[in-house]
């Protein structure tokens, strides 16, 4: 590992937001209470499709202490959706008025004085339904017979996908062996600590604050004015401390809604929290998919083909789903060049909890796919699993036909590495082994389908007279540490100690536009603005210091660690907030303002840049109960530059246990539309005696894109772990395990299968 | 139904409320005396996030009802930190990064908290583990709260605030 | 058994890879050759991409060996 060259990158630091969260102080949408705030209830269908042929809400209203009761029939009716720049794929009215489609979905809100009587007033609703026949898989709503759930859409055909480079035909006729497999992925919650929440108040000079558990302030007060017919800049919506994300909570939801159209109606704040059995059955999930993928290499193991058709259960409505069918599609071929390349996905309506983003967005189920048949290609061919991938990988400035370019690559290091580490490994004992997944993620995406005006990033600096910065982002911190590596690259820019970084974020009324936290984009396009912003401020004090010192015109002036100095003479300057003082003085007491912004221009159309990285797992199987246990997990990690040192630590062991638990423990069965396990009882997550140590190796590379070189970590590093689990039961045990989360019971029938001679499921 | 008197201390100081006695003993913290550090994140007793110690207990604050800690004394994580001194636990926390979105981070805390005081030296990591398996983390992966947990453990802290409770 | 694609006469080593190099140019007349065999393209892929054992590709070669000239 070189040198640190950085004052404050890639350094220790206390994350700038830990005292009020390991002191209790800090205040989330969970904790707010305004005065005369009233509580909210939802009001849910308990059928999978049926059409709503009427509300009568008169008892509810009678109940003392319930102040309004509304339906969809009080708001505008506005189908919305994230994806607004295509109107079509904009379909969910949240408060439905004709049809309800899934079970859970909201047909009425109630505030009252406290929850419990919210809650009676539910009971009090008297809805009448027309239960529709239901159809909660796409495989069969995709029949010609099944029951249209979205008017004039046919086969309930939501959206399709299609990648293609190279003839495909032609490489397969070149393979020497072809293999073809089918999949099954599930769904996952995104499990927040802090289930959905809003606060809305509604005030007289028509304008809206919202406190919400949100991803993005931004998204919110656009989607919210949407939809309430209201100017967005009337809307203020503030998240100081958020619980957790992880792609749930960039879209608008029920919680944000209701409490607004309540809000609305009373004047009143209104407050809503989802239970954490509406968070399971009405929250929108990690898209389930089914996977066909049929590869031809050459003998020698020289990818030549590969062919993908996928169908993704997108639930009642469309949500983000479009972007995951795409992703799933495009990461597939990933990290690996591909001669010829085919990819084909359909996304199909179900009758269940609409499916959308999470952490790894399509590629944790790609990779499983992927990453798990190259082993058994490789295995077939008795083929090295290392040596297969590193003949395909991605290199630095790889074309990937008509979709993206390849900036900075680490992944050959990281294959280099890992199989190092394996080799010293040494023998294992019986049932257990070693699997490995390749991975490489986007870095921030490019394509506009929210159809923002602004700036996908934006950040101001500006400087006090004391010398702390007060530094305005729209990026908004969700726990990833966004604040802390922002500050940094702030603090790293300007030359000044970190603890001269105020970050302000999470509030619309006093934070640029940001586009937001999703898709891995704020180390990179949020970092990008900073440093700008930065480099602005940082100028225009130096023109300060140069005229000061009146030093000869070749020399240059920086700062570093708050000191002021000739570049050639380091002992030569002046402290950074003497510096601060005189400039101040010389505008007239104005404060220095720096502005910086960032939007990716002609970078291709997916991603600036992406991340690599190559995990190993080592597992072991009881073979009698089929049940799992993960020893360890080592992962070789390119993420250029790393800014944040305990963030990217935190961020990698946090993607394991989430990804692991996608792959051996978060079982979410949906019968006949209903989500069978929702509660903490039933639907397992990983605990801490469960979890492996994890080791990081660093590799080394410098992203030209990312600010300092530095690129996503976090997301990506959900990709592999499913797919290195599948391969280490592989490598113990010989079973090919076709389907995500591997229970135990799959394990124990695949061995029975095996015995039987009956081949694998 | 009718109101029962409660009294009891929180973090050494004595309330005295007048409640429901349906009242759970996070609800009587958070929503009656103003302690929102202490967190609700199921309806399961399952998630840990409402932890507080009862007389130096670990005890879920939703599985309890408030009129059970009558003449109690209850510490909540707002009564770790003593005169804007913090406690070992939450100093090493913020060293190791053990905590990133921050909502099981109360909870974890005082479990972390009621663990070495019953635990002061744990025989390895994977006690520190059962010592924390009933609080789920989304976010970290745990391994940094219990790093945290092990350096208070070993004594590093030790001199640094007062780590003698 | 190696057969002729009844659509653009290419030659294809059997009957499966007929079935799938009809399917997987996916263009209007080789999508006409499946309605009017009866066959629903969709369903056919539905059924190929979903469940293991390339039952819909069998099922198509089957059709297409019948359609084999002499």
């Amino acid at each position: 590992m070189t040198a640190n060259k950085y004052s404050v990158l890639n350094t220790r630091v206390h994350n700038v937001d830990g005292y009020p969260k390991v002191t209790g102080r800090a205040t989330y949408t969970f904790d707010v209470k305004l005065p005369g705030m009233l509580y909210g209830k939802i009001l849910r269908s308990p059928h999978p499709h049926a059409r709503i042929i009427s509300i009568d809400t008169t008892e509810a209203l009678k109940l003392p202490g319930v102040k309004a009761v509304v339906t969809g029939k009080d708001t505008l009716g506005v189908k919305q959706g994230i994806w607004r720049r295509y109107p079509e794929l904009c379909d969910e009215q949240i408060l439905t008025i004709e049809k309800v489609r899934y079970i859970g979905e909201p047909v009425a809100a109630v505030a009252a004085i406290n929850e419990e009587i919210a809650e009676q007033a539910l009971d009090l609703i008297d809805v009448r339904y027309e239960v529709l026949p239901f159809v909660d898989d796409p495989m069969e709503a995709i029949k010609k017979d099944a029951p249209m759930i979205h008017d004039g859409v046919e086969r309930n055909v939501n959206v399709t996908r299609h990648i293609e480079w190279g003839d495909v035909e032609e490489a397969f006729e070149e393979a020497d062996y072809v293999r073809e497999d089918w999949f099954k992925l599930g769904g996952q919650a995104h499990m927040c600590m802090e289930t959905r929440a809003a606060v809305a108040s509604y005030t007289p000079d028509k304008k809206l604050t919202v406190y919400t558990s949100t991803q993005s302030p931004y998204y919110h007060q656009a989607l919210l004015a949407g939809v309430l017919g209201l100017r967005e800049s009337d809307i203020r919506v503030i998240a100081h401390y958020v619980g957790g994300g992880f792609g749930g909570k960039f879209e608008l939801d029920a919680a944000q809604f209701c409490a607004s159209v309540l809000s609305m109606k009373l004047s009143k704040p209104v407050k809503i929290v989802f239970t954490r059995e509406e968070d399971f059955i009405a929250t929108k999930r990690r898209t389930p998919m089914y996977y066909y993928v049929r590869t031809g290499v050459k003998k020698d193991g020289t990818f030549c083909a590969r062919e993908a058709r996928v169908f993704t259960n997108g639930g009642a409505y469309t949500g983000m789903g479009a972007t995951a069918l795409y992703l799933t599609g495009f990461f597939h071929s990933f990290p690996y060049k591909w001669k010829a390349y085919r990819y084909d996905g359909y996304r199909v309506y179900t009758n269940s909890l609409p499916s959308t983003s999470m952490r790894g967005f399509g590629a944790p189920q790609a990779m499983f796919c992927s990453e798990q048949q190259i082993d058994w290609i490789a295995a077939d061919l008795g083929l090295d699993n290392i040596e297969i991938r590193r003949k395909n990988a991605h290199t630095a400035g790889y074309e990937v036909p008509g979709q993206a370019t390849i900036g900075s690559c680490g992944l050959g290091q990281c294959l280099d590495r890992i199989e190092e580490w394996i080799k010293a490994k040494g023998t294992l004992p019986k049932n257990r082994a070693i699997g490995i997944s390749a991975a490489g993620f986007m870095t921030g995406g490019i394509f506009n389908w929210f159809d923002s005006p602004y700036s996908f990033s934006s950040a101001v600096v500006t400087i006090n007279v004391d010398g702390v910065v007060e530094l305005h982002v729209g990026a908004q911190d969700i726990g990833q540490g966004s604040n802390t590596t922002l500050a940094m690259i702030c603090a790293e820019t300007l030359g000044v100690k970190l603890e001269n970084i105020k970050v302000h974020s999470g509030d619309t009324d006093h934070c640029p536009a940001d586009l937001g936290a999703w898709g891995s984009r704020q180390t990179l396009m949020a970092g990008n603005a900073v440093k700008m912003a930065a480099e602005d401020a940082k100028k225009q004090l130096l023109e300060f210091a140069s005229a000061k010192f009146g030093y000869n015109i070749i020399y240059d002036l920086d700062i570093k660690d708050d000191w002021v100095h000739n570049v050639a003479r380091p002992e030569r300057g002046m402290n950074y907030v003497d510096l601060v003082k005189e400039a101040l003085r010389g505008k007239d007491g104005q404060r220095i303002i720096g502005r910086g912004h960032y939007t990716p221009h002609r970078k291709g159309m997916i991603s600036p840049a992406y991340s690599y990285m190559v995990q190993a797992v080592e597992a072991e199987i009881d073979v009698e109960t089929g049940k799992l246990s993960i020893i360890g997990c080592t992962t070789a990690h390119d993420c250029g530059q790393p800014i944040n040192t305990l963030g990217l630590i935190g961020q990698l062991e946090g993607a394991a246990s989430m990804a692991a638990g996608y792959g051996y423990l978060e079982n979410m069965p949906v019968e006949d539309g209903k989500v069978m396990n929702p509660n903490l009882v039933d639907y397992k997550i990983i605990r801490a005696p469960d979890m492996p140590e994890c080791e990081i190796i660093e590799i080394d590379t410098f992203e030209p894109e990312g600010p300092y070189g530095a690129k996503e970590a976090g997301e990506g590093l959900t990709n592999p772990t499913a797919a290195a689990l599948g391969n280490a039961i592989f490598h113990a045990t010989g079973l090919q395990m076709k389907q995500a989360p591997i229970m135990p019971e799959m394990i124990v029938n695949a061995f029975r299968e095996k015995e039987k001679g009956g081949g694998t499921p | 139904m009718e109101k029962q008197l409660l009294r009891f201390y929180v973090n050494d100081q004595e309330y005295e409320l007048f409640i429901n006695p349906k009242t759970l003993l996070v609800e009587a913290l958070r929503d009656h005396l103003g302690f929102t550090g202490t967190k609700r994140g199921c309806d399961t007793a399952s998630c840990g996030v409402c932890t507080v110690m009862v007389n130096g207990m670990a005890v879920k604050g939703c599985s309890v009802l408030a009129v059970q800690v009558n003449g109690m004394n209850v510490t909540t994580i707002e009564g770790l930190e003593k005169d804007g001194k913090l406690d070992p636990i939450q100093s090493a926390f913020l060293d190791e990064g053990a905590f990133q979105c921050g909502f099981c981070t109360s909870g974890m805390i005082m479990s972390a908290r009621a663990f070495l005081n019953e635990t002061p030296v744990p025989k390895d990591t994977m006690e520190i583990r059962r010592g924390i398996e009933g609080n789920l983390c989304r976010c970290t992966g745990y391994n940094s709260i219990v790093r945290a947990i092990d350096a208070v453990a070993k004594g590093k802290y030790r001199g640094v605030c007062d780590d003698s409770k | 058994m190696s057969v002729n694609c009844p659509v653009c006469g290419k030659l294809k080593k059997d009957p499966v890879d007929c079935a799938r190099h009809m399917f997987g140019t996916g263009d209007k007349t080789h999508k006409a050759w499946f309605e009017a065999q009866g066959l629903s393209y969709i369903d056919l892929l539905l059924s190929q991409a979903t469940e293991p054992g390339n039952r819909a590709y069998i099922e198509v070669g089957e059709l297409i060996v019948k359609a084999q000239k002499g």
